[in-house]
Formats: structure tokens, sequence, C-alpha cells
């Protein structure tokens, strides 16, 4: 921690140097060497918001060139679907990387078990509309075989 | 071990063709910032880590630069998908179609092949770490490359989450080499 802050004053007198030679592009909030983040579950994006980001954390996100996410607009029902699928597990995933850095946060943790939990149920009810997006699915019952259906990952037709 | 979950971490669905578009992508594909010479690094790194947190960040991150490598391998295979030799031809894929027609082949946007001593290892694991930061940086300015590089949406809002990750990754390698250097500091090492 004292470490972290020395290194840090120093690179705040220099951020404010180096956005006055920086046009039009703000790079800078993710290289602040005094940001310690302690994240509140509450000051999260929500699991969507954070998808769009690719990023859960509101104080670490930092845009280039575009002026605002792009919103997903599924082509169907079931890319509608899949998009719950993918915004959940987003969620976790990257509050999983959070933990990893900081197993002892509590409330981070509840808050990961809640997107899990979240995830797990928009998987099932894809997977029962849909057909598996993972091979120990119980859609894999099915009959015929129906792992190898379309769509694939890397389609888009 | 690894399972394979049967989508795209972020969703890409590229209408309009660009073979051009593709060739520079291509480099976030087999080049040497790009996703796999990461996941690479980074799987290579976990075995020596000196404790559990950082055998977790660099498993679970290595494992998500994976899933990048599919995404950019979508982007690639979606923007050439459909385009004749003629076009290839005219995109300065020339090469590329008479050696891999469309298949997909890890290179850097130039042509060379991916190359193993993109992946950096040091035997210590400080400087294992700050590789990864500095991998990090180097992805986020080359997708910032890429942006500049179009106009398409399709193309823009995956490398717009791509460059995101590059920022949210190099926080937790920060966070991981800032614990170390703390624990050594109180061993007084």
């Amino acid at each position: 921690m004292n470490y972290s802050e020395n290194c840090y004053e120093d690179q705040n007198r220099n951020m404010t140097a180096m956005k006055n030679t920086m046009t039009g592009v703000n790079n800078n909030n993710f290289n602040k060497c005094n940001y310690i983040q302690q994240a509140a579950p509450a000051d999260l994006y929500d699991a969507y918001a954070g998808f769009i980001r690719g990023n859960m954390f509101p104080d670490l996100y930092n845009q280039y060139k575009i002026s605002r996410p792009f919103e997903i607009e599924p082509m169907n029902e079931q890319a509608g679907m899949l998009t719950y699928v993918d915004a959940y597990c987003f969620g976790a995933h990257d509050i999983n990387l959070y933990l990893d850095t900081h197993p002892n946060d509590r409330a981070m943790i509840e808050l990961y078990n809640q997107y899990r939990i979240e995830s797990e149920n928009a998987l099932k009810q894809y997977e029962k509309k849909f057909g598996p997006i993972t091979v120990d699915s119980e859609s894999t019952m099915a009959f015929p075989w129906d792992w190898n259906n379309s769509p694939w990952p890397w389609e888009n037709k | 071990m690894w399972k394979y979950v049967k989508k795209l971490q972020y969703p890409v669905n590229i209408k309009k063709k660009d073979p051009k578009l593709a060739k520079y992508i291509l480099t976030q594909y087999g080049g040497p910032a790009g996703e796999l010479a990461a996941a690479w690094q980074y799987l290579d790194q976990r075995y020596t880590m000196p404790d559990d947190r950082g055998k977790a960040l660099l498993t679970d991150i290595g494992t998500e630069e994976l899933a990048h490598v599919e995404i950019i391998s979508t982007m690639i295979y979606q923007l050439m998908d459909g385009v004749t030799p003629e076009e290839l031809k005219a995109a300065g894929m020339g090469e590329q179609y008479a050696q891999f027609g469309t298949d997909l082949f890890p290179s850097d946007s130039f042509g060379n092949p991916f190359n193993m001593t993109y992946i950096k290892l040091a035997g210590d694991y400080i400087a294992n770490i700050e590789s990864n930061m500095g991998a990090e940086q180097r992805a986020r300015a080359t997708y910032e490359h890429l942006m500049d590089l179009t106009n398409d949406p399709d193309v823009l809002a995956p490398l717009s989450f791509l460059r995101e990750r590059e920022i949210v990754h190099y926080q937790r390698f920060k966070e991981l080499r800032n614990y170390y250097l703390e624990q050594k500091e109180k061993a007084g090492k």
C-alpha cells in the first residue's frame, strides 16, 4: 500500500501535463497509479451495462473513439436469449478476476454468486429451447444428437 | 482441463465483407501483441507463480484470452467469408489465399507466421507479471489502431469490447504485482 502511494503522487502531477498534450482521446484513467480498487457491489454496472462495456467497474471504465457503448441488437429470439447468458456470464467472470486479487471481499463473493446463479438459469432456459451450449447439458438427451446442431459461434447466417 | 462452451464471450455479427480489414486484424490473432501469444504466455507462467492468488489469476485470464482468440478468429472468418480470390488479391491477401485458401492461419498483418518467441518468460514472477502488464498495454494500443482503421460498427463493437478487457486485465496484473512487492517488502527481501 505504501509503496503504491508514493509512485502515485508523482504520477498525478504528470497526469495533468499528459492530459494537456493528448487531444481528443481520454486514455488516462486506467493508468492512474493511485487507483486502488475497493469495489462496492452497488457501484458496479449491472450485468448488461457491464457486458456492453467489457467492464463491470465504472471507475475503471475507459472509452476510446466511440461516443457510447454499442447496444447488442439480437437478430432473433435465439440471439436475444443468448444475450442474457452472455451478460450474466460476463458479470460473474469479471467479478471472478476481481476476487482472484481480492479474495477476502465478502460482499463481492455474494455478488459473484448472484451472477453465477443468474447465468445458470439463463443458460438452462436457452438450452431448453435451442439446444446445448455445453455438452453436459440435459438437452443432450434429445434424439438425434443435438450437440452438433447450428449455429456455431462463428456463424452469422 | 478445459470445457468448450458453444458461444462467443461477445457476439460477432459482421455483415460487410472487408478482406483488407481482416488482414489488419490478423495481427491480433497471430501477431506479437495478439491473443494467442497472451493466452499462451499466461498459461505457461501460471505453473511457477509463488502462491494461489497468482495461479488463479493467470489461469483465469489465460482462459479468457483463449475466448478472445475465438472472437478474433470469428471476425477474420466473417470478414473473409464468401470473398472471391480476385477481391482477396486486391486487398493484398493473394499470398494468404495461395497458401491457405480462406482457412485461418495465425500470422501478423504482414503474413509473418505466429512465433513462440513472442511469449515472454523470465523465470521470475515479478518480471513475468510486468511482461503481462506490458502485453496488455501493447494489445490495448493495437486495438486502438485497429479502431482507427474502420468505421463499421459491427467491427468496432467487438474491438471496443476486447480493448476494454485489456484495461481490466492490466489492472488485475498490476494489483497482483503490487501485492507481491508488498509481500516481499514485509519479508524484508
